[in-house]
């Protein structure tokens, strides 16, 4: 289970990023998104988490809650979003990705994934991957049977990533009522970073 | 309903005729319509008095005695008043329009196949007139649209009128040959389709690559051309199996010539060699399908009188389906005073396409297009619209009739679900027929195994038989209520194949009926529908062109319906992409199609959300991307833009992503794109990619900008008559597209 959260200011402009993995049953708590040079750039994390935002926008006015809930998901590399809004309009936004993708037949995905690599032709000269555009490579197949990895739409789930975004939230409060931070600045603050890493470590 | 066949076809009740217009309906296909609206609207008057030179050739065949709906009733039939199902939707908007006009391509794909046998000497005759495969290749073109509007009935006796009615006339040997084995012949079907698509897209005077998507100020987008292309390949791939009968010839055309020295005997052959010669069709398919028998008359060498005479004979004989065809048996040239083009075959298949597309590209000047005498066409027009009106379709309403009151309203009842639930559980319902495949597990036993089909007379089978009649007939309703029967039936029996088609064919009839429209349950219902019938073909039968079929099928019914099924369409385009079931140019299709679905979800009314804007606006990159890797910049351009439209609502009034990483991406995609242009041109791109990053951002922005700027401004000074803009046209953009522009205006 690879993690990438993000929190977006009102004008959809990220406010602070963190990616990591799952540390239950194992895990080394680093993320390995099964989209191509994850290592490098985060474009498709970016992208999905963009086009959720569409779901995000229609779940705030259905949905009284501040948590709410997973919105969205993204078939082709099965990544799903979960999210929480918080008074200020601001979103914390956690894409979670299992460690196999649970659609069948992942054999003739990753060949037909293959051929379409999101290749920046030209300019950028280093495209020298195979990775596909949803995935494919990369995943170490660390088949753990937790219930949060095996089933990312689950009851436990979902209550695991609602306390994490509980501590967020705390965490983001105290960051955010600093002297030295103004609304829409990025969230520079290691304290934070670190809170939330440990979040993530304690619960997902 | 009555027996259709001898009685003149009765207007319907005042009570369906709210009056619906159908004029819409014509304006939508242009290119192909107009001449076919416009031959209907002067048939009845003018070409039987003004073309034929003999006698009017439609005398002799109009006035039979009991098929008084042609000449006279046929004004009366058009203006029929139909029900008011028509409206579906609201076509005030263009995106309802290019709905519309989906459905009605998926519509016309299912439609009844009618064989076509004649004898040696009447394909003699046609081959003097240039057609190679004889008379079948004459007729075919014809029978896509059958000009004017077909009067239908349904179960429940209600008429309606369809103008976009056609049938698909195929040489009776294809329905004969066995099908091919599940893999070999398929599988390579979809890479055919592929070799289409490229085939169109490298082709220079093809129109496609240059202007792919007409500029819609609405904001909506249409479906492309391509895409149509590409659907429509989809829909022509099936043959004949065992497990729908959409393939199986509902009638077949018997033809022999006037020059045949004893044609009454040679009929009578021919009719022999369907029924148990060398044209007689597979074990599965029925064999009691319509035989109408033509006469064709040889005009320019042959007797009149004679053929008039043997012309009764026949009727005589062979009862009412006849039809006395008069053509003329010189070659027509171009040249000739009333010529007309031999219209193009809209439903080739792949195959088909890809042999035969290359002749007009290879002698380009010297069209290798056939023509026509104007009276043949009128002659081939007015018996193709004489065949359907009135013996395919009266015959398949009387079939439908019959088998859903005999076969199906015996299973519908209390009884007959008794009788099934019996069969599961006890096996006492139909044991004397379960004997011999060990009836396992409530198995009918009618299902043959080893081959893979039901014979012909089998309850199952005549019940799928109705049911794909119905569909033909566009009678959705009962065609869903059928298949629904079925899809038990076939999943005791373990009949993968059948059972996925009758899922498949369930969940279309449902999307297709315009009175179901869907609420949430019942869209969830569909979706299962598809879910069951894709796993069933794809993992029980490993059959990836249906599959693909289907969830296409999926992809656009579901689409047309709009709302919350458009996002379920996206899904199951997500998922086509997913099973590797589409290759590269399709992949790039499919991005755009799911740009479209999303684009095509409205955002709720009044407010600014609901709207599905940044993911349609992603796929549109993505399919930017792929388009660029396929070395298609001008398409890649043109999903760019659409990017640009869909992602402005949503990103700030700078145009500047809020993410990071997005603006990279599309920056050095649109560098690409330019680049790709400059490359299609010869010219140098170094300088232009060794320039800073900034800059370029500013660069291909700007660019954009301009494009917008230039699209109209080529318009105007079009419009005021100056040609002199394309010069003045920076050399960067791409050359195709302005071309294409500049001829179009």
């Amino acid at each position: 289970m690879s993690y990438y959260f993000t929190i977006l200011s009102p004008t959809d402009a990220p406010l602070f990023n963190i990616a990591f993995g799952t540390s239950k049953s194992g895990g080394d708590g680093i993320a390995r998104f099964r989209f191509p040079e994850a290592s490098q750039n985060t474009y498709m994390t970016q992208f999905i988490i963009n086009s959720s935002l569409d779901m995000l926008e229609e779940a705030q006015w259905m949905n009284g809650n501040m948590y709410l809930k997973h919105i969205d998901t993204y078939p082709p590399a099965a990544a799903y979003i979960s999210a929480f809004l918080t008074p200020s309009g601001t979103r914390f936004v956690l894409l979670h990705q299992p460690p196999q993708p649970n659609i069948p037949a992942s054999a003739t995905t990753s060949g037909a994934a293959g051929s379409m690599s999101m290749s920046l032709s030209a300019s950028t000269s280093s495209s020298s991957t195979g990775g596909g555009l949803f995935g494919g490579s990369g995943s170490s197949g660390r088949t753990s049977s937790s219930s949060i990895a095996a089933n990312p739409t689950a009851p436990q789930t979902e209550e695991a990533v609602r306390q994490f975004m509980s501590e967020v939230y705390e965490g983001y409060v105290k960051t955010v009522m600093s002297p030295f931070y103004r609304r829409g600045m990025e969230i520079k603050s290691p304290v934070f970073r670190g809170k939330v890493s440990a979040a993530g470590r304690k619960w997902l | 309903m009555t027996s259709p066949g001898d009685a003149a076809p009765v207007k319907p009740p005042p009570s369906f005729s709210p009056g619906v217009p159908r004029v819409a309906s014509k304006t939508r296909y242009p290119s192909q319509r107009r001449d076919s609206t416009a031959s209907l609207e002067s048939e009845p008057a003018e070409p039987r008095i003004g073309t034929s030179p003999t006698p009017p050739l439609s005398r002799t065949t109009f006035e039979l005695p009991l098929r008084t709906a042609s000449p006279h009733g046929r004004p009366a039939r058009s203006s029929t008043p139909q029900a008011g199902r028509s409206s579906l939707g609201s076509p005030i908007d263009g995106r309802a329009d290019a709905a519309l006009e989906t459905r009605s391509l998926i519509i016309r794909s299912f439609s009844p196949v009618i064989g076509v046998y004649a004898s040696a000497d009447t394909d003699e005759l046609v081959r003097q007139k240039g057609f190679k495969d004889g008379f079948w290749e004459l007729i075919r073109p014809f029978g896509e649209n059958v000009p004017g509007k077909l009067v239908i009935r349904d179960s429940i006796g209600s008429s309606r009128g369809w103008e976009d009615y056609g049938v698909r006339f195929v040489d009776l040997k294809e329905s004969c040959q066995p099908p091919e084995g599940p893999n070999q012949g398929r599988n390579s079907s979809l890479a055919q389709v592929e070799g289409v698509l490229e085939k169109e897209l490298d082709s220079p005077d093809t129109p496609l690559s240059g202007s792919l998507h007409p500029k819609d100020l609405l904001g909506l987008s249409t479906t492309s051309p391509l895409y149509k292309l590409y659907l429509r390949q989809l829909l022509s791939i099936a043959t004949a199996s065992p497990h729908e009968t959409f393939r199986h010839p509902v009638a077949s055309v018997v033809a022999t010539s006037s020059r045949n020295p004893a044609p009454l005997e040679s009929l009578r052959q021919l009719y022999a060699d369907t029924n148990n010669g060398s044209r007689r069709v597979s074990e599965w398919i029925h064999p009691e399908y319509l035989r109408y028998y033509v006469l064709v008359h040889d005009e320019d060498r042959d007797d009149i009188s004679e053929s008039t005479k043997l012309y009764d004979q026949m009727k005589r004989h062979f009862g009412l389906h006849c039809h006395l065809l008069r053509l003329r048996s010189n070659q027509c040239v171009v040249t000739d005073d009333d010529s007309v083009q031999v219209p193009e075959c809209e439903w080739l298949s792949p195959s088909e396409r890809l042999l035969g597309r290359a002749e007009p590209l290879v002698d380009l000047d010297s069209d290798g297009l056939l023509y026509l005498f104007e009276s043949d066409v009128m002659a081939i027009k007015s018996f193709v619209r004489e065949l359907v009106a009135q013996s395919v379709i009266p015959f398949m309403e009387n079939k439908v009739a019959v088998w859903n009151d005999r076969v199906a309203s015996r299973r519908r009842g209390i009884s007959g679900r008794f009788m099934s639930m019996s069969r599961k559980w006890a096996g006492f319902g139909s044991s004397s027929r379960s004997s011999f495949t060990g009836a396992g597990g409530g198995a009918s036993g009618n299902y043959n195994v080893a081959h893979g089909f039901y014979d012909y007379d089998n309850d199952e089978a005549l019940l799928r038989k109705m049911a794909d009649y119905a569909f033909m007939l566009r009678d959705w309703k009962l065609s869903g209520s059928t298949y629904e029967l079925l899809r038990s039936d076939y999943a005791n029996d373990k009949a993968w194949k059948h059972h996925a088609g009758a899922y498949e064919m369930c969940a279309v009839s449902l999307l297709l009926n315009p009175l179901g429209m869907g609420t949430k349950t019942k869209l969830e219902n569909i979706d299962q529908m598809f879910e069951t019938a894709c796993y069933s073909y794809l993992t029980r039968c490993s059959d990836a062109p249906n599959t693909l079929r289907c969830l296409t099928l999926a992809v656009e019914l579901l689409k047309t319906r709009g709302g919350s099924a458009a996002e379920s369409a996206a899904k199951w385009a997500m998922r086509a992409m997913d099973l590797g079931l589409v290759e590269s140019i399709g992949q790039g299709l499919f991005s755009e199609r799911i740009s479209a679905c999303y684009a095509s979800r409205a955002p709720v009314n009044g407010v600014r959300w609901g709207s599905r804007r940044r993911k349609a606006g992603m796929w549109s990159l993505f399919a930017a991307d792929m388009w660029l890797r396929l070395g298609k910049p001008a398409l890649a351009s043109a999903c760019l833009e659409e990017a640009e439209r869909l992602y402005a609502d949503v990103i700030g009034s700078d145009g500047v992503f809020p993410m990071p990483e997005m603006q990279t991406l599309v920056d050095n995609l649109r560098l690409s794109v330019k680049v790709g242009y400059l490359e299609a041109r010869g010219l140098d791109v170094r300088e232009e990619t060794g320039s800073t990053d900034p800059l370029d951002n500013e660069e291909t922005s700007e660019k954009l900008d301009r494009r917008m700027n230039r699209r109209s401004l080529i318009m105007n000074p079009l419009e005021t008559g100056s040609l002199a803009l394309p010069p003045v046209q920076p050399a960067r953009d791409g050359d195709n597209r302005e071309n294409d522009d500049f001829e179009r205006a």
